[in-house]
């Protein structure tokens, strides 16, 4: 992997280094001291399921959750998880804002109809207003998820909200976007590690996404690539009984032997081949450190949908059919409302 | 004289909720004499269903939520195989209540440590550092030996729940937002190694709640006594049940059922309602069963204050969630408070780890996972399950082969749901009124009854839809009214 454990100790030691401590790096959970260091986070959640963040709690391969609040980042504001409600929260939030050098956080798209009001982030603040403000005074702007990143499941089509992502109400501020749905843990924790490692954003491709994590497609590290045969050809080498009643060809009938095999997944709709990411090697939810996960979509027999992709998920609709995607690019544009210059309101 | 106390934003929640009580006197004790709960996000769920292949309902639905995603791919399965006709094989019913069940363990010890605990412990001295200050606190907050008890079992809970979700993926391919749920059952194979792998982990996991997550509860229950009789509530309950036993679903591990007025009894879909005067929806989109919702916001609707349409069971609210399944199935009876939600989630999760040891027995290694069926032109299917935080419904038509309209009535939508036509408070409104508030700069009381439901607003507020094809609509929240 590009990103190695070994690289994130070191992350944690260029903080610690900062912090003018030395001596071995990690404290000891039950011995957490009053710290004001780390890398300063506000996290903002938009139209959104918190998927992401609940996938960032099952961080394991560079290190944990824990290890990473407790001597890694500054969480200042997190909706989920900040024991402070109401006006001491935003108190929390508006501090580190002052203060500035921060990294802003975006989980979810920001709705830009009638001037975003179909998301307040805390009475009388829509999320619009909130990141526009915000971004101007943080030092890394961050996209988690594909509805940051891209739109995503917010944006759908018909898109009711007019939902954006992140980097459309920035003014051009670069957005390093991290896109899943949800976004894997070690996408976010080795980005992150990169950036204090580094002390700057890794390489990025086309769309803002770290080459590291992005870089090739699903299906070119794919374990079932020898039985694919490409479009054109339905059948994976398959007998066509194997999935439709003699006679009938029609392509909504859902094959009831295909999907639970291990061959390729293509003609149940997989979109591997136009899904740039590295679950086939990173795969999902691991036990231990530096360790590959236990299983992942493709390895549970059901195709991949394209999630971390800019045209999700319109774009890789009917998910369990081998649909044409539409174009990668096309991503959601905001209405009225939408100052992309940036500025001072 | 009153204090009005605008609390928002209610962080460790999921979603976007804000609370307002006004809190006064009575009888000398300053408390909370009324509460508006309210949604203040919005994306439009069925809106984006509408038109599309349905099958990729239960994987856009769990993107509804993604700390209960488990419980729409369910609903969504067994909406479509309602739709098809067709039943899911043993194992893919299996599968799906075991990765389900992985959740619920996931959830309910994220809830108690991540969510709600901090209400109830004071950390100054033990971690003082963000996210954990700033926080309130109170007199009456543990301290000593207690909260660092809690709060070492916090940073345990952080690694329990994270082998709960790698335990579910096992199966379920990924956690969160699983892949193998499909209307027809599931895609995972059956295999010896996955289920030994699968039963490591949930003794482990049991083992946890037995020693640990069961102990936390009642120290806490012991500390805080009060709080079996703060924030009851309507006294209400309705659980839809859930992990079918058998294929039809019949039989549930927590059965179907309702405590209405005092009385238990049986549950009918179509004695729902959902009721907009106090939500941001015209007056035609109100007074429906879910089966012929009608959704068409009006953000500029005066005297409304909530995304969240009020769901009424025979006009009267009720309360959802693990208390209401316990109480129904027969395993929690002592009562309807803050704290006895907190106890009956924490028994569920003992009982719900416990029955999944014996659902992998039942399991047929190589055997079929899924059943196909052709998509009908024309057809509806109501799946019907419950997520952790309550019952959860998903009512389906296809129409040209495609969804023709999608409505979900979620848990929280019940609990958080602002007042009716009648003007009857929700769950959570009503449970808040009479809570004692001793300090209005630190109102803790009032976050711990709001945090015992459990509440999770991306799935109770994503209902839109227009009233023509292709219009847009404008949404205008009128912030003051929150």
């Amino acid at each position: 992997m590009p990103i190695t454990r070994r690289d994130f100790l070191k992350a944690s030691a260029a903080v610690a280094g900062a912090l003018g401590i030395s001596g071995p790096l990690l404290f000891r959970e039950q011995e957490a001291l009053a710290r004001t260091g780390g890398l300063p986070i506000v996290w903002l959640q938009g139209q959104g399921c918190t998927g992401c963040s609940v996938s960032l709690l099952n961080s394991i391969y560079y290190t944990t959750i824990d290890d990473l609040l407790l001597n890694t980042v500054d969480l200042k504001f997190h909706p989920n998880l900040s024991a402070a409600a109401g006006s001491t929260a935003i108190g929390a939030a508006e501090a580190a804002y002052g203060k500035g050098g921060f990294a802003l956080v975006v989980e979810g798209a920001i709705p830009t109809a009638d001037l975003g009001k179909a998301c307040y982030v805390w009475p009388g603040t829509t999320l619009l207003a909130a990141v526009k403000r915000y971004y101007l005074r943080a030092s890394l702007l961050m996209a988690v998820g594909t509805c940051a990143s891209f739109g995503g499941v917010s944006a759908g089509k018909p898109n009711p909200t007019l939902a954006v992502p992140l980097k459309q109400v920035v003014g051009g501020k670069p957005v390093i976007n991290i896109p899943g749905c949800p976004a894997h843990p070690d996408w976010v924790v080795g980005t992150i590690a990169y950036i204090l490692k580094n002390g700057k954003a890794p390489a990025l491709d086309a769309y803002g996404r770290p080459k590291d994590f992005f870089g090739a497609k699903v299906h070119d590290k794919c374990p079932r690539r020898s039985s694919y045969v490409g479009p054109g050809h339905h059948s994976g080498g398959r007998p066509c009984l194997t999935c439709h009643e003699a006679g009938d060809l029609s392509p909504s009938r859902i094959p009831s032997a295909a999907l639970s095999g291990t061959g390729c997944l293509y003609p149940m709709g997989c979109k591997g081949p136009s899904t740039y990411c590295d679950c086939p090697t990173r795969r999902w939810n691991g036990a231990a450190r530096a360790t590959p996960g236990v299983n992942w979509c493709i390895g549970a027999g059901s195709p991949c949908i394209g999630c971390t992709q800019p045209n999700f998920p319109d774009g890789m609709s009917p998910f369990l059919s081998a649909a044409a995607t539409t174009d990668p690019a096309a991503v959601p544009t905001g209405g009225p409302g939408v100052d992309d210059e940036g500025g001072d309101d | 004289m009153s204090t009005t106390i605008k609390l928002g934003p209610v962080t460790r929640v999921e979603g976007h909720l804000d609370i307002e009580v006004t809190v006064g006197s009575v009888g000398g004790k300053q408390q909370v004499l009324s509460a508006k709960s309210a949604g203040t996000m919005f994306r439009g769920f069925e809106m984006i269903l509408k038109g599309r292949d349905p099958r990729d309902a239960a994987f856009y639905t769990q993107r509804i939520c993604g700390v209960c995603p488990i419980s729409h791919g369910m609903a969504a399965s067994l909406a479509l195989e309602a739709a098809f006709g067709i039943q899911a094989p043993d194992n893919g019913r299996i599968v799906r209540n075991l990765v389900l069940g992985a959740n619920y363990i996931q959830s309910h010890i994220l809830h108690f440590y991540h969510l709600a605990a901090l209400d109830y412990i004071d950390t100054t001295g033990i971690i003082d550092m963000a996210p954990w200050t700033p926080r309130y606190v109170t007199t009456d907050m543990a301290s000593g030996s207690p909260a660092k008890d809690l709060v070492n079992h916090y940073v345990l809970a952080l690694a329990m729940r994270r082998k709960a979700h790698q335990m579910g993926a096992i199966l379920g391919g990924r956690m969160p937002c699983s892949p193998v749920f499909v209307g027809g059952g599931e895609t995972e194979p059956v295999t010896a190694g996955a289920i030994a792998d699968f039963r490591a982990l949930l003794s482990e996991l049991r083992n946890f709640i037995d020693t640990v997550f069961i102990p936390d509860v009642q120290t806490v229950g012991q500390i805080f006594p009060e709080y079996y009789a703060v924030g009851k509530g309507c006294g209400n309950l309705l659980a839809y049940g859930v992990f079918d036993l058998d294929a039809a679903g019949t039989r549930k591990l927590l059965a179907r059922g309702r405590l209405t007025g005092g009385q238990l009894t049986t549950v009918n879909t179509g004695q729902i309602k959902e009721y907009v005067k106090y939500s941001w929806y015209t007056a035609t989109s109100g007074n429906r069963n879910p089966a012929a919702g009608v959704t068409t916001p009006q953000a500029t609707k005066v005297g409304a204050y909530s995304w969240l349409k009020a769901p009424r069971y025979l006009n009267q609210p009720h309360e959802v969630g693990a208390l209401a399944r316990m109480w129904v199935n027969g395993d929690y009876r002592r009562g309807i408070s803050a704290l006895d939600r907190i106890v009956a989630r924490t028994l569920e999760t003992k009982k719900v780890a416990d029955a999944m040891d014996n659902w992998l027995n039942e399991l047929a290694v190589g055997g079929p996972v899924f059943k196909g069926a052709r998509i009908p032109a024309t057809a509806t299917g109501i799946g019907l399950t419950e997520a952790p935080r309550g019952a959860l419904g998903h009512w389906l038509q296809i129409s040209a082969g495609k969804v023709g309209s999608y409505q979900i009535v979620t848990p929280t939508a019940w609990n958080a749901s602002p007042k009716d036509d009648r003007g009857i408070m929700g769950p959570i409104e009503q449970a808040l009124v009479g809570t004692p508030v001793k300090d209005v700069n630190q109102p803790v009381e009032v976050l711990r009854v709001v945090h015992s439901f459990d509440p999770c607003l991306s799935c109770a507020v994503h209902l839109a839809k227009p009233s023509g094809d292709g219009q847009k609509f404008v949404v205008h929240v009128e912030p003051a009214a929150v």
